[in-house]
Order: structure tokens, then C-alpha cells, then sequence
């Protein structure tokens, strides 16, 4: 899907966003923070998708993840001043980089189920850390953090994540994760590290998960240990399920599809919810391979 | 023409015994393979003849004795170095990479002659363009010797028994081995597919001037292209030699069709 000119799509992407940005004073802000909203949860989806998809490794905790890189930058920036706004999103990230690489040592020993169980825990205990944590606000978390998340921040970082992973899949080195998802055994006969690539996959997907977390500090502005619980988990898991594990293209769409199904449905109230859940199972009995897989993307898939 | 040729053994295992709790799988074998040899390990079912390949391969550790791969021991390397040090293998029941094209199966194994990591593939430069170009050269190449160019972007499994079994040849060749563990190639195969597999297996040594040990069931294969035979028995080795002396060999007459009665 990416080729040649993959670097040409990145600065035209980024190019983009700051377009809309420029003009995001004239939007209606209900839709702008939603469309914030969907950036943010690109930026979630396609990073797990490379550990949940690409690699097959199938983790639950990223809102852990998350919520390490939005309390990192929220409170740097609430100690620092707003200045440090770019600053905080990349500390947010190596933060929760650091503690990919926590999780990605355990998963080296567990397997499948196993190591779902282990990762669900490791995000329920950084939910718990910080609920405790008078640093970061306790329960009633951190609160007045800056608006500073405009359109061309989210959106071009969900770009440069987009760039960055279907980037990384798409190189003779990053058919390294593939095989370990699809054989770890016949991968290492291959002299390919499983190991190595599965704490990768753990660090770059938490990399950008804390990234979106920071960003969503600074657009939400406020922020809740209780919003980085195992749902929030499921939620990103969910578009990864239904785009398609392992395409890139359909996680995206499936993002863009589960962020915006809430809204539209919020005329129906107190339904609101049952009706969302049910159309996520019958998309799942109607797409059980996920909603956006075309076969020509198989075809295609050599640079 | 019992022992090997050449003086300088490529792989050595002296003593190997690897335990199970209460099974002894192997027990204190030896066994030499010389450069440029065509080794067949043969024995009945449970003898032993798969872990002997783990063992190689370092999937397991020998609970006792030595193993020697270039004069260079490799005792505690995982299944990828010892791969790197030029150790290749196929597998009993394929292991191909499901969700990968043909090209990509054999692609994915190039990878590890090659500096390009992640930052070249993130960067996307030039070095990283040729570098690719490199390797799809290289495995068009691979793929044209073997008949598989034509289904380079399909599915690996998609393709047929044979093919696939050829494919998982070809993919342990793009790791570039000087020594290539064939895990019962022919298991499955009818006997037109058993005589080409022969050819091809003599071919490849010829083209690649590679060691190849050689697992198999079948008889006719084993006896058509190995000049040395080792004959596994419950872990242990009863016998080894050329085609004719195994075959005269009571002991391995004994083990495959029992004994005779007196």
C-alpha cells in the first residue's frame, strides 16, 4: 500500500491537517472535537494494531499505556507552562515506550491468553498507581491542563503513526513481525528473533499510544485514572477486531466508523449504548474477518 | 566410502543424550557431517530422528554431551543464531508463514545477511530502495532455480502439497546455510513427487555446495541419493554406512521389520 512515495503522502498529510487547522476557528467546535477525537483514536488503533495484528501478540493494556504518556505531559506542562506542549507529547511517549518495554519482557513467556491476562493486569495497575498517586491528582486526577491539542496535532500525528507503521510492516525487516505472528518456531528457523521483534512491536505500540494519551490530556482537559480502565482497552481492541487485524487501511476506517457511532446515535438516548453494542455484533457475525479486508491489499503487499 | 571424505567436519555431535524426565529420547550419539556431505538419518517411527534434528537446531539442549558446528560449540544459542551460523532446516508438518505471499516467505528469510533495520525502513532512502531491490532480485532468482516464480504473489498455502513442501526448501536456502536439515521431505508425497524430490535434493547440493542431513521414512528416497546412512533406533544408533551395508545390516532388518522367527 505504501510505496515510493510514502514520504510525498506524509508531508502531503501533514500539510493537510495544518491546512484544516488554519482554519478551525470558522468549524463548529462540537464537530472539531470530534474529529480530534477520531485522530486520537487512529493514533490508539493503528499502534495497537502492530502488536495486536502485525505481531499477533495480543495485548489489553493499552489504556495503560495511554495513561502513562497523558499524565506524563499533562503534568509537565501543568509545572512548566504550555510552551512545552510538543515536548510533553514526546516525553508522554517515551514514558510509555519505557513501560511497553516492561510489558514486552513478560511477553516474552506468555502466550495468547496468557499473556492477554498479563497485560490486562499491567494496565489495571497503572490505572491503580495513579489513582494513588498525590502527584497526579489521585482519583480525582489532573484537572485545568491546557487546550493545546488543535486538528494538525492529531491528525498529523495519526499521519506520521500511519507513516511509521504500515512504513515499518511494509520493509523486507518488518516482515520479521508477520512471521513471528505467523510461526514463531519456523521465524526463529528462519534467524529471525521472536523475542526481539515481540518487545519491538510492545515499545513501538506503546510509543504512540502514550503519544495519544498526551494528546488527549491536552484535549479533553481533564484527566480521570477511572478513563483508562480495561473498556478503554477493549474499545481500541474492538477496532482493531473489526478493521481487520493486521490492515492498516481497515483499522483506520474502524476507528474512524467506532468514534463517530456514538454520536450518531446519541439521539437515541438511554439506547444509545445497547444499540452501539449491536451493531458491533452483528458487524462481527456479518465481517468476521474484519470490515475492510480486500484481497487486493494481499496482492499487493510486497513494498 | 564409509567415512566421510573430507577430514574437516562441518557438524560433530559426540556423546548427545537429551532426557525427557523418565524417556531418553537420544542416547550418546555420534555422529559426524562432512562438507559437501548427503547424511541420511533413518529409523523407525519414535526412534529419535526429529529430536536429533532439535538438538541441531538448538530447540533443545543436549542433557549431556557436545555439540560442535564449525569446530565452534553451540551449546546455549537459540534456533535464530545457530540459523546465522548457518544451520537451516525444514520442518515435518510445513511451517510456511500463513499469511504470506509466496515471495514474502522467502523474503522474510533474507533477512538476516542484511544491516537494514528499522531506521532504513522508516527513513525510506535510497540505501533502503536498493537494498530492497537487492533482495527481490535475489529471491526472484531463488525462486525462478525451484519453479515457484510464477506463484510469487499467492498465498504460501494456497499453493499445492508439493509446491509448498518445495517452497519450505527454498526458504530454508534464502537463510544462505552451509549445512540444511530436511525434516521427512517426501512424507505425503506419491512416487512420481518422491523422484523429483530426489533429483531436486541432489541438485541442491550440487548448485550449493551445501551439507545436507536428511530425516526420512521412506526407504526407496534415502537409499536413492545418500552415499552414508545412520540408522536411529529407540535413540539409539544401531547402524551406519553405505546404502548396501545398512541394507545387509541384521540389526536394522530387525528394527524395521522385527525378528525373525527361528
Amino acid at each position: 500500500m505504501i510505496r515510493h512515495g510514502s514520504r510525498r503522502w506524509l508531508i502531503a498529510a501533514l500539510v493537510a491537517a495544518f491546512a484544516v487547522s488554519w482554519f478551525s476557528t470558522r468549524f463548529n467546535q462540537y464537530y472539531l472535537g470530534i474529529a480530534i477525537d477520531v485522530g486520537i483514536n487512529i493514533i490508539l488503533a493503528v499502534s495497537l494494531n502492530l502488536i495486536n495484528g502485525h505481531t499477533g501478540q495480543f495485548s489489553l493494556g493499552h489504556a495503560g499505556f495511554m495513561a502513562v504518556g497523558g499524565f506524563t505531559a499533562a503534568k509537565l506542562t501543568l509545572l512548566y507552562g504550555e510552551s512545552l506542549y510538543p515536548f510533553s507529547l514526546i516525553v508522554g511517549g517515551i514514558m510509555a515506550a519505557l513501560a511497553g518495554l516492561l510489558v514486552g519482557i513478560p511477553s516474552l513467556r506468555c502466550k495468547g491468553d496468557y499473556l492477554a491476562i498479563v497485560t490486562l493486569g499491567f494496565g489495571e495497575i497503572i490505572r491503580v498507581i495513579f489513582q494513588n498517586s498525590q502527584f497526579f491528582g489521585a482519583a480525582t486526577g489532573l484537572t485545568g491542563i491546557a487546550k493545546l491539542t488543535t486538528f494538525f496535532w492529531a491528525w498529523g500525528i495519526a499521519a506520521v503513526t500511519i507513516y511509521v507503521i504500515a512504513g515499518l510492516v511494509n520493509s523486507t525487516y518488518g516482515r520479521g513481525f508477520l512471521c513471528v505472528h505467523d510461526d514463531e518456531v519456523a521465524a526463529s528457523a528462519m534467524g529471525i528473533n521472536p523475542l526481539r521483534y515481540k518487545v519491538t512491536a510492545f515499545v513501538i505500540g506503546a510509543f504512540f499510544a502514550g503519544i495519544a494519551g498526551a494528546l488527549y490530556a491536552h484535549h479533553k482537559r481533564v484527566l480521570q485514572p477511572d478513563g483508562f480502565n480495561f473498556i478503554k482497552s477493549i474499545d481500541i481492541v474492538v477496532m482493531v477486531i473489526l478493521g481487520g487485524m493486521g490492515r492498516t487501511a481497515g483499522v483506520v476506517v474502524a476507528a474512524i466508523i467506532l468514534t463517530l457511532l456514538p454520536e450518531v446515535l446519541r439521539s437515541f438516548a438511554s439506547y444509545r449504548m445497547i444499540i452501539y453494542s449491536l451493531l458491533i455484533i452483528g458487524l462481527m457475525m456479518g465481517r468476521p474477518q474484519g470490515l475492510f479486508v480486500w484481497p487486493i491489499f494481499k496482492k499487493n503487499a510486497k513494498n | 566410502m564409509t567415512s566421510p571424505a573430507s577430514s574437516s567436519s562441518l557438524l560433530q555431535m559426540a556423546n548427545c543424550t537429551i532426557r525427557f524426565g523418565g524417556l531418553t529420547a537420544v542416547s550418546e550419539l555420534n555422529l559426524s557431517i562432512g562438507q559437501r556431505e548427503l547424511v541420511g538419518l533413518i529409523g523407525p517411527n519414535g526412534a529419535g530422528k526429529t529430536t536429533v534434528f532439535n538438538l541441531i537446531t538448538g530447540v533443545y539442549q543436549p542433557t549431556s554431551g557436545q555439540i560442535n558446528f564449525e569446530d565452534k560449540s553451540t551449546a546455549r544459542l537459540n534456533p535464530h543464531q545457530l540459523t546465522r551460523r548457518g544451520i537451516a532446516r525444514t520442518f515435518q508438518n510445513i511451517r510456511l508463514f500463513a499469511s504470506l505471499s509466496v515471495f514474502d516467505n522467502v523474503r522474510a528469510a533474507t533477512q538476516l545477511h542484511r544491516a537494514h533495520g528499522i531506521r532504513d525502513a522508516l527513513w525510506r532512502g535510497r540505501s533502503f530502495h536498493d537494498s530492497e531491490k537487492t533482495v527481490e532480485t535475489e529471491v526472484m532468482e531463488l525462486l525462478e532455480v525451484f519453479q515457484l516464480g510464477k506463484h510469487r504473489d499467492k498465498l504460501a498455502v494456497s499453493l499445492p502439497y508439493g509446491d509448498q513442501r518445495r517452497l519450505e526448501i527454498v526458504r530454508a536456502l534464502a537463510t544462505r546455510p552451509k549445512l540444511l536439515l530436511l525434516d521427512e521431505p517426501a512424507a505425503g508425497m506419491n512416487p512420481t513427487e518422491k523422484v523429483e524430490l530426489m533429483k531436486l535434493i541432489q541438485f541442491i547440493e550440487e548448485k550449493y555446495q551445501i551439507s545436507v542431513l536428511l530425516v526420512e521414512h521412506d526407504m526407496q528416497v534415502v537409499m536413492g541419493i545418500c552415499r552414508r546412512i545412520i540408522v536411529l533406533d529407540y535413540g539409539v544408533k544401531i547402524a551406519e554406512g553405505n546404502p548396501e551395508e545398512v541394507r545387509k545390516n541384521p540389526k536394522v532388518i530387525e528394527a524395521y521389520l522385527g525378528e525373525e522367527p527361528v
